[in-house]
């Protein structure tokens, strides 16, 4: 019993209190400064605006869009993040050819990719998913060559006494020893992902998170953008989340 | 003082083209029979590296030679070079200089399908469980999933894993580690069994009897094993002759045969052999009659 109270504190009060203070010191500068809402609108009435946003289509086709292009984008990025830090990690040679070019764009932020995105892509998914993959990309190129380098030589020798060609030692002791640290790149590119498709969104998009946004900006419903930026920051933290549980399954043996 | 043994010197050490002829100065073993089946060789290796510009030599001009189906014990001290001496038997190195031998071939670099190795670092895969770590192995040369998990849970319980086998290996000792490292070398049934300080992490009681079960899986298969270990008494119980190396850059300084009667803890033969190779390794005893 003492137990149970225990967990209903940990998991469920003490989140509970962090957003109660960001809440409370949202109030106080509302009242304090007598803001009118078109300015800050009041929590309640951010509340009831998302109450109403959650109960039309539109919302949720924006939402759907968002997330769509995020998928896309995200797969793809891993894959052929994963797939390039690998032959990085396994063959010098390439790892030499290709560290500058690796390194130099992946200080190209995904967000100076948008003019040229909607330039040749206009506001259509393909853009923000060739946005999402570059950002994730770059994360898991970095971190699979770092992690594939980094493998314990023990296990190496281990796999060739066990008469492993080149291949399957890449593939399954390589790739699969580089599993945990790959988990939380994947976590970390995941949010860079999130942040990209709205961003990109923000700047030139047909549908999405992100135009829902900037739409009521210009129409000064500001209850809508703030109740946007909170579904943001809480689709963000569930992906996330999300990743985080199937890592963990997938890597029980730790 | 060290009267270099021949008694298990390669054959025709500088032999350019007379390697096959029956020119042998010893004249052990198969000299007769011709061919090298299961005879392991080291032909005057050398081995260095080079490190931050300065070049290291490790092995010094080593030369031995393991009858088949025989047991050399390698000793030495603490970074003479024993692991790399291994490496190189197992194709996992290059050796700068001489040949390493099996069958009479040189050793491939890479796979080498007749060989078993347990490391010093267990280096078990840590995503598999114990019974998945041995099986792997079976797998990758060919076994089916059935014969290799049979195999493996048969391996296991001679090392006394079988409660652990669906274990991971973070879960395991050191000493439960190593000797899942053994298992996973010795189910291969491999013709050349290569060892490096096997029964470093046990505790000395079931350090002697997992070398008597050793010695009774030996039976089994008769593999030639180069086994490397800190611990004298332990390379007389188990070899055949004994590899005693020198400092780094390390050559062979003795090649010692141990029989029968030197392996009964009981007998005088056993503690002159001991008093022996400790010598070589400069340890003298204090007490003197």
């Amino acid at each position: 019993m003492k137990r149970h109270v225990h967990v209903v504190m940990r998991r469920i009060v003490l989140p509970l209190v962090g957003v109660a203070c960001v809440l409370a010191v949202w109030q106080a500068t509302l009242s304090w400064y007598r803001l009118p809402p078109i300015v800050l609108p009041s929590p309640w009435s951010v509340a009831t605006t998302l109450g109403e946003l959650v109960r039309t289509v539109a919302f949720w086709h924006d939402m759907g869009v968002s997330l769509f292009e995020f998928v896309c984008g995200y797969s793809i990025g891993v894959v052929l993040g994963v797939g390039l830090g690998l032959l990085m990690g396994e063959w010098r040679h390439f790892r030499m050819a290709a560290t500058p070019v690796v390194e130099s764009l992946r200080f190209v932020v995904p967000f100076a990719w948008i003019p040229l995105t909607i330039l040749w892509f206009g506001t259509s998914y393909v853009g923000k998913i060739l946005l999402v993959a570059y950002a994730v990309f770059f994360v898991m190129v970095v971190s699979t060559t770092r992690a594939v380098a980094q493998v314990e030589p023990t296990l190496s020798r281990v796999g060739t006494m066990l008469g492993m060609n080149a291949w399957r030692l890449a593939w399954q002791v390589h790739l699969r020893a580089a599993a945990p640290t790959l988990a939380s790149a994947a976590r970390a590119a995941a949010a860079i992902g999130w942040i990209a498709v709205v961003a990109a969104e923000y700047i030139g998009a047909s549908a999405g998170l992100g135009l829902m946004i900037t739409n009521a900006a210009t129409s000064l419903t500001t209850s809508v953008v703030i109740g946007g930026m909170i579904v943001i920051g809480i689709v963000g933290a569930g992906v996330s989340a999300a990743i985080g549980a199937v890592s963990r399954a997938w890597l029980d043996y730790r | 003082m060290t009267t270099k043994a021949t008694a298990a010197r390669p054959d025709a050490p500088s032999g350019q083209g007379e390697r096959n002829a029956a020119s042998r100065p010893d004249g052990t073993a198969n000299a007769a029979a011709g061919t090298h089946e299961g005879e392991f060789v080291v032909d005057h290796v050398f081995h260095g590296y080079i490190a931050a510009g300065r070049k290291t030599e490790v092995l010094n001009d080593v030369s031995f030679r393991i009858d088949p189906g025989h047991v050399a014990c390698v000793v030495g001290p603490s970074g003479c070079g024993k692991s790399t001496l291994l490496g190189l038997a197992a194709g996992l190195l290059r050796p700068s200089g001489g040949a390493l031998r099996w069958d009479g071939a040189p050793v491939a670099i890479g796979r080498n399908p007749h060989l078993g190795m347990a490391f010093q670092q267990p280096g078990l895969f840590p995503w598999m469980s114990v019974r998945e770590n041995v099986a792997i192995g079976l797998r990758t040369r060919g076994q089916t999933r059935r014969d290799a998990r049979r195999i493996a849970d048969e391996f296991l319980a001679t090392v006394v894993l079988a409660d652990f086998k669906d274990a991971y290996p973070n879960q395991l000792s050191g000493g439960m580690a190593q000797r899942a490292g053994i298992a996973r070398a010795l189910a291969l049934r491999p013709r050349l069994l290569l060892l490096d300080e096997p029964f470093a992490a046990v505790d000395a009681f079931t350090r002697l009897k997992l070398q008597q079960e050793f010695k009774a899986l030996l039976k089994l298969d008769r593999p030639t094993v180069l086994f490397v270990t800190h611990d004298v008494p332990e390379a007389i119980a188990l070899g055949d002759v004994i590899v005693v190396m020198t400092q780094r850059p390390a050559s062979v300084q003795r090649i010692i045969p141990v029989t029968r009667e030197d392996r009964d803890r009981a007998s005088p033969a056993y503690a002159r052999k001991l008093a022996q190779t400790l010598e070589c390794l400069g340890v003298t005893s204090d007490v003197q009659d």
